[in-house]
């Protein structure tokens, strides 16, 4: 009995680990259209979201919305070149915490909810995004 | 007069003074809930933040490293021959420090009778855990194999010392120390725990700390896996060895099999089914685990 | 002419005193400029110092538009026609400032 939940959970861990195939995660999320769409709408979430709006006061949105378009096309692996400001650059001065870049996935997370990316493809994307926290949180 | 005057001055001066952050705005004990959904993991039977049977290097509650976060649960475990309730609370540090106390009811039901105890013969423990994180952040480090360390201890001590020794228990009062390493791979939707535990605990300690066949500490392992089917909902399973200290009775490996509902950063429910095998001239101690927590 | 070396090496100092002196000086800081409004000759240069923790540049609208600085950095822009100016940041459209050109 004892072995063979020991096998049921590799078999699990098996099936969760993708094959080491292409990198699909940019047309599995649904291509530029989608990226576009879910950038407008996590965007207009962080701004409705008390606890982080005021990030964004002195911000130029417009632009902001356009980078993000297409460092998420970059970062989910599409036919993209990201030339804006390094990550690090770009928010030091805003000294950001946990808890900020916390609630940004949270409204993340919902936009992608309401763009109908499947669960499992957003955490391959957040998979990608997570690591900017080093970059991205100062304080 | 004056002593009261003085006190209500002192008072009004703590109550208002921001203490220790760059922002003034932010108060001194900041219950921020500021992690993601679920990183908590939930309370396990000894009463530290983790799965259900095992510690993980997750920090309980949602307080980020800048706050802190409570939480409470409580949890039953009822099997064919025992039944186990366990109440406890839990205290996240800044996302580095966890405290933790358990308190454990151990219901022998009718085999207390048969071993002449008293039908609803219960052990009882206290259990005061602490943690600390090491290294690695589980949740972002998704760009490194390195897992989230930490370390931890278990203080346990047992009001059943006499029944204790008659079972070839050599003490009722006994520490645990773990090490456990957590691995979420986002991309995976699977988080994966494994911790190495230094015991002499019989039964977790519900009977007592070494046995008249060992009484030195000995190494265990603690597996967990989980798989996030949604934001609030993750299944998986675990697998915790045991010593065999007592001559009296085998002890088995425990494994369970749970799914986890996190409704909000305010409560999550867990149901299992675990298997704690042989538990005192009784085999097949399988049934159902069902655990509250509540978190500030 | 007798010497005219002394009077173009005084020449020469007056201007290069003006650039560096704080009255066509403009820092960028807390996402501002400092002063917020200044008034200077015709065909003179402002230098803007990023004394920020932010990335900057600077336009005015049919003018000209600057490259980014990075805090620590400095450009200088010469302002060759009369009138009042305002000179906004692309990234931060919250900063201004005018500029009286005489």
């Amino acid at each position: 009995m004892k072995p063979i939940f020991g096998l049921l959970a590799m078999a699990a861990i098996a099936f969760a680990m993708p094959a080491f195939a292409a990198d699909t995660l940019y047309a599995d999320m649904g291509g530029q259209a989608v990226i576009d769409r879910l950038v407008d709408v996590s965007v207009d979430n962080y701004l409705a979201d008390d606890r982080i709006k005021t990030i964004f006061d002195e911000s130029n949105m417009d632009r902001i919305r356009a980078e993000f378009k297409v460092q998420f096309c970059q970062v989910a692996g599409g036919p993209c070149v990201y030339t804006g400001h390094d990550m690090t650059a770009a928010h030091k001065g805003l000294h950001l915490t946990n808890a900020d870049f916390n609630a940004v996935v949270e409204d993340l997370q919902a936009a992608m909810n309401t763009c109908d990316i499947p669960f499992r493809v957003q955490n391959r994307f957040l998979a990608r995004l997570a690591p900017y926290q080093h970059q991205v949180v100062t304080r | 007069m004056r002593f009261r005057f003085g006190a209500s001055i002192l008072a009004g001066f703590l109550l208002s003074t921001p203490a220790m952050a760059d922002d003034q705005s932010r108060p001194m004990v900041n219950f921020d809930e500021g992690r993601l959904l679920a990183t908590g993991g939930v309370s396990a039977v000894e009463g530290e933040g983790g799965g259900g049977l095992a510690p993980w290097a997750l920090i309980t509650g949602y307080g980020t490293r800048d706050g802190v976060g409570v939480t409470v649960h409580h949890t039953y475990v009822g099997l064919p021959d025992y039944q186990l309730l366990t109440p406890g609370i839990a205290v996240g540090l800044f996302d580095r420090l966890e405290l933790s106390y358990a308190w454990q009811a151990f219901d022998t039901e009718a085999t207390g009778a048969a071993l002449k105890l008293g039908q609803g013969f219960t052990f009882h423990q206290n259990i005061f855990g602490a943690k600390l994180k090491l290294i690695g952040d589980a949740v972002y480090d998704q760009d490194s194999w390195l897992p989230q360390i930490a370390i931890g201890l278990q203080h346990k001590e047992n009001d059943r010392g006499a029944i204790i020794a008659a079972v070839g228990g050599k003490a009722s009062v006994g520490t645990d120390y773990y090490l456990a390493a957590t691995k979420l791979f986002l991309a995976e939707s699977l988080l994966t725990s494994v911790a190495l535990r230094a015991t002499k605990a019989n039964q977790f300690g519900i009977l007592g700390f070494g046995g008249d066949r060992h009484d030195i500490y000995s190494a265990q392992l603690e597996t967990s896996a989980a798989f996030l089917f949604s934001r609030k909902f993750a299944v998986g399973g675990e697998f915790r060895t045991k010593p065999n200290n007592l001559g009296v009775a085998r002890e088995d490996a425990a494994f369970d099999i749970f799914a986890a509902y996190f409704l909000n950063k305010d409560l999550s429910l867990t149901a299992a089914y675990v298997d704690l095998g042989n538990i005192v001239l009784h085999d097949h101690q399988d049934g159902g685990y069902l655990s509250l927590q509540a978190g500030l | 002419m007798k010497n005219i070396l002394p009077a173009l090496l005084l020449l020469a100092s007056c201007g290069a005193a003006l650039a560096a002196d704080p009255a066509h000086t403009v820092i960028q800081s807390g996402r501002a400029f400092h002063p917020a409004e200044v008034s200077i000759n015709r065909g003179e240069a402002l230098t803007f110092t990023n004394n920020d923790e932010f990335i900057h540049q600077i336009f005015v609208d049919g003018l000209f538009d600057s490259d980014e600085r990075s805090p620590g950095e400095n450009l200088t822009e010469n302002f060759t026609q009369s009138g009042t100016f305002e000179v906004h940041c692309h990234i931060h459209p919250k900063m201004k400032l005018i500029v009286h050109v005489k």
